[in-house]
């Protein structure tokens, strides 16, 4: 029976172990790891942690996400502490209804909390910003520290605060000479678990936030899409271990009553009370302190070093900017650019139509443009502003016309193409020929080797490009044909999915692959650093394929139009541009970049594709809701067999 | 010398709408050792906190030294309080528990070392200075709460139950230290109790109050041998409370048995109650004793026996005798005369409760 139970406790141990922190230790061990992959190990580095503290825009979020804590749980502390006072000397039937009303916001989800509060700050014109996300913290705290601090009260006699008056205190000395003393470990604990819930917050900080603060939680969440960056993995690891510390410390407080029992011990022994575990843990926590505060100190330096008058507020994609050109751009310019990003093309879309935070440009992707065009939030450009629109390739220029007619809003920054990736030995061992069309990835003999991607457009697209239709096609039965076949290749379908192909493919655990070419050059890069025994190939299908555009437009409500449109102009400078494609290795519609590049790039098909090849690629169109809707209910019909 | 240190003057107070002091008058003589005695709720303590500073009244004034501090803070006053629960500051060593007041007051460190040294010695712990103040027992603890108190020399020390968490043994020393140390240091003592053995043992004056009301104030000796209604009686030791008929000074009737008594003045035939201790009552053979009943219940009790005898009228007397008479034994109930004490009958609740201020 008792080796039953002893079974069970390990068996529980280990479960807990591994469903909490394996996933924590996977990611600690891969910010150490030299290779990009999530999957392969290229070797110990700790270049992810340089690349972290050297970037200004880590350092910045690292900024607003210490002083925000340190703020808020100094704020909410006070509050609180005088909060905890004020109802323990309530009596009891108030102090249930307050007590209740107090952790009503602790359980409240925290998306609630955090839409409730932009709600309004927005409603009551509160710019979004430093201040909002500050305020939200310090309402989310309090009730922390409140019930950190109301069990010490409830120990703490009454009677000591009468006695110190009794013996000539006034109320204030009381106060802080006897209870203070006395809650003071109540006062700290909350104080330190306030900073943690303020530096863990990601919900209520991403609703609260306005244009150009991060903190660190929201800006790992927009770098998420093109695949967080290794120095991300540096970042959390480096959070994970900061919340850890100040967590044992919390917890770990020696007892009063181990501090007793101590001291007991050495009086007992006959010699002076030598209480080293209170010392330790005041010794501990000065330490915390004195870190914080450093570290405050260091990011505040960082922060106030380039302040300046003449702004810009860029939006963009996470991970889609060499960090240097934005500070050469401001060095050269003198306009302080505020950098932020988003994920997706659905997430920026409603930050910019309610205007609560506004952007000066922003970089969508194509269909998105149009919708943003149809709904009235784009200004036309002033092209004379632009003069080095003339590297951007006439091509790309006409590609662009199928979202924006006239070229008058949106300037090309990247494109690419959807293909097909796939992998050489494992096709020669299951005796195929590469892939060359879409009907290929129909093949029974593919039976568990295909990947797709798990969206909607792109997996439509595929099948519509093989029936020989648009892949903007609105028409049903062409639809429904799409479906029908799409089911068809369902069984031999390893898995839908999104960024995972380019891990799933670097493994070999899948032979073919649908893949944006933008990933290609990083996989190929990878697969020659990780010297895999393989080739990762690209073909763009006979069919035709995607071709999308991501491209700079400026918002209606832009304030800075001109600032704008020097930073667009800036980015079609060649050797910047040169420099984010060798950053991003999304293919580059500027010709100036194109020249300077070396010829094995040039030549590479797969990233830059002929022109008569490019010639059946349509790009995206924004279809309109009805037609979204039916895309919709017909994915959800393939993905639910 | 005799000049009253403290007069409260038609005091009242209420809780919640709970009247707690209804026009409450108590004067305390400089160098006295007052208790107020009674059970819980009785508003002893509230009277306490009153003079303390910690309560205010809602009507009445506090008089101290001829002046007024009703509406005076409590850390203005100049008198000092031991509370029920000794209230030690625990994150300080002992000595800085003492030296709390004195610092305050801005006392030399000179000063204040000699005060602690002689404070610690007065309440037998010296050289506790530097120990932690949890690491004491309760008794070492109160002792220490007295020190923190006297060290501020107050003229009056107000001691609220502060014998209520030790033990019977402790207590009993504590009893004896607290009555050598009001007599070392002369200064005025009111004490909060509801153990009428403890305020028997101390006090010279008692003050046994309820439900707001003192009942009866004097020394222990009236207040044990002279209540002066059913309450004071009930409460101060163990009695047999009968009801009576005065026939005439100095000879009453109970039970229809004519009883020789010592009082005189409640007129003649008058109901009054009849109040004789357990330890009066002298058991005889049933013919020589002036009622007659049977011992229905014996209980050992080591210094004496307790009994009780049921006279035909169903009465229950207890008695307390050194001599066993066993169980179903017929017996002869007899009391001396100055053993009988002779109440009013209350004519109501209110009247069984009215203070007894002279």
């Amino acid at each position: 029976m008792n080796k039953l139970k002893r079974f069970f406790q390990d068996f529980y141990l280990v479960l807990v172990l591994i469903f909490l922190y394996a996933p924590i230790a996977v990611m600690m061990v891969l910010s150490f790891n030299s290779s990009k992959s999530r999957s392969q190990w290229g070797g110990f580095t700790t270049q992810w942690y340089r690349e972290m503290f050297e970037s200004p825009v880590i350092m910045e979020a690292l900024y607003n996400t210490l002083i925000i804590a340190f703020l808020s749980a100094l704020i909410a502390t006070i509050l609180g502490t005088a909060a905890a006072i004020g109802i323990s000397s309530m009596k009891k039937l108030p102090r249930t209804i307050f007590m209740g009303i107090n952790n009503i916001p602790m359980l409240n989800s925290d998306i609630v909390t955090g839409i409730s509060l932009m709600l309004m700050f927005v409603a009551f014109g509160v710019s979004l910003g430093f201040k909002t996300i500050l305020f939200a913290h310090i309402t989310f705290n309090v009730p922390y520290v409140m019930t950190s601090v109301l069990p010490k009260l409830k120990q703490t006699s009454k009677y000591t605060y009468e006695a110190a008056m009794d013996l000539g205190a006034g109320p204030i000395e009381a106060f802080f000479k006897v209870v203070f003393p006395d809650i003071l470990p109540g006062v700290l604990s909350g104080f330190l678990m306030a900073f943690t819930m303020s530096l863990d917050d990601f919900i209520i900080t991403h609703f609260t936030k306005g244009a150009g603060i991060n903190t660190l939680s929201t800006l790992i969440y927009s770098e998420v899409r093109r695949g967080i960056k290794p120095s991300m993995y540096a970042l959390s690891t480096v959070i994970f271990v900061t919340v850890l510390a100040l967590l044992l410390i919390t917890n770990f407080a020696p007892s009063k009553a181990q501090m007793e029992a101590k001291a007991a011990a050495a009086a007992a022994s006959g010699k002076k009370p030598n209480n080293w575990g209170p010392k330790l843990y005041k010794a501990v926590l000065v330490a915390t302190s004195f870190l914080i505060v450093c570290g405050i100190s260091y990011t505040t330096y960082r922060h106030f070093d380039n302040s300046n008058s003449d702004e810009l507020y860029v939006y963009n994609w996470g991970e889609y900017i060499d960090e240097s050109v934005i500070e050469q751009f401001e060095e050269e310019t003198g306009i302080k650019v505020t950098y932020d990003m988003f994920e997706t093309n659905e997430e920026m879309y409603p930050i910019i139509e309610a205007g609560a935070v506004q952007y000066d440009v922003v970089c969508p992707s194509d269909y998105m443009i149009q919708k943003m065009r149809e709904n009235d939030l784009l200004m036309e450009l002033n092209l004379e502003n632009i003069p080095n629109l003339e590297y951007i390739d006439q091509t790309y220029l006409e590609k662009s016309q199928s979202f924006d007619p006239q070229n008058k809003y949106s300037v090309p920054y990247t494109w690419g193409t959807v293909g097909i990736i796939y992998n050489t030995k494992r096709l020669e061992e299951l005796g195929i020929e590469p892939p060359t069309k879409w009907s290929d990835l129909w093949d029974p003999r593919y039976k568990g080797e295909i990947l797709m991607q798990d969206s909607v457009r792109d997996a439509f697209m595929v099948a519509l490009k093989m029936q020989g239709h648009s892949l903007n096609s609105t028409d049903m039965t062409e639809l429904e044909d799409a479906k029908n076949l799409l089911l068809d290749q369902k069984p031999l379908v390893q898995a839908y999915v999104v960024d995972q192909v380019r891990d799933k493919m670097l493994n070999g655990e899948a032979a073919v692959g649908v893949i944006y070419s933008g990933e290609l050059l990083y996989l190929q890069e990878e697969a020659e650093l990780l010297e895999l025994d393989y080739e990762l190939k690209y073909v763009i299908p006979e069919e035709g394929s995607n071709v999308w555009i991501d491209a700079w437009v400026i918002p209606y409500n832009a304030q800075n139009k001109e600032n704008a449109e020097k930073w667009i102009d800036f980015l079609c400078r060649p050797e910047i541009a040169l420099k984010n494609f060798e950053y991003i290795t999304y293919a580059t519609p500027n010709i100036g970049a194109f020249e300077m590049l070396d010829e094995e790039t040039q030549n590479n098909k797969s990233v830059f594709p002929d022109d008569e090849l490019l010639e059946s690629c349509e790009v995206y169109q924004y279809l309109g809701t009805e037609a979204d809707d039916m895309y919709s209910a017909l994915w959800k019909e393939i993905k639910a067999q | 010398m005799s000049q009253p240190l403290i007069d409260l003057v038609n005091i009242s107070k209420s809780f919640d709408g709970e009247l707690i002091l209804d026009d409450l008058n108590l004067s305390v003589k400089e160098n006295s050792f007052v208790t107020l005695l009674g059970p819980s709720g009785c508003g002893k303590s509230t009277t306490l906190r009153i003079i303390g500073g910690f309560t205010m009244p809602d009507q009445g004034k506090v008089i101290f030294n001829g002046e007024d501090i009703t509406r005076m803070p409590p850390n203005k006053r100049q008198l000092n309080t031991v509370f029920q629960k000794y209230a030690l500051f625990t994150h300080m060593t002992i000595a800085e528990n003492i030296a709390f007041g004195l610092k305050i007051k801005g006392k030399s460190k000179d000063y204040i070392n000699d005060k602690i040294k002689y404070a610690l010695k007065l309440v037998n712990l010296d050289g506790y200075e530097n120990r932690s103040v949890e690491l004491l027992s309760g008794g070492q603890q109160q002792r220490i709460a007295i020190a923190r108190a006297i060290v501020n020399e107050p003229k009056l020390l107000l001691l609220d139950e502060p014998l209520g968490a030790l033990d019977l043994k402790l207590r009993q020393d504590m009893q004896y230290e607290l009555i050598r140390l009001k007599n070392e240091l002369g200064i005025t003592f009111v004490y909060v109790t509801h153990d009428q053995e403890e305020a028997l043992t101390m006090s010279d004056t008692i003050v046994v109050m309820n439900q707001g009301y003192i009942q009866q104030m004097g020394t222990p000796e009236q207040i044990y041998n002279e209540p002066e209604n059913a309450f004071v009686a009930d409460f101060i030791g163990e009695s047999n409370i009968v009801p009576g008929i005065m026939l005439h000074d100095e000879l009453v009737e109970i039970f229809g048995a004519k009883f020789a008594c010592v009082d005189k003045g409640f007129g003649n035939n008058t109901p009054v109650d009849v109040v004789i201790r357990p330890e009066d009552i002298d058991l005889v053979e049933p013919e020589k004793g002036t009622l007659e009943g049977v011992v229905t219940h014996l209980i050992f009790k080591g210094v004496h026996y307790e009994m009780e005898v049921t006279t035909p009228d169903g009465f229950e007397w207890l008695v307390h005798s050194t001599d066993m008479f066993p169980v179903g034994k017929k017996v002869g109930i007899h009391v001396d005369p100055f053993d009988i004490q002779i109440m009013n009958k209350p004519a109501s609740e209110d009247e069984e409760a009215v203070g007894v201020n002279e």
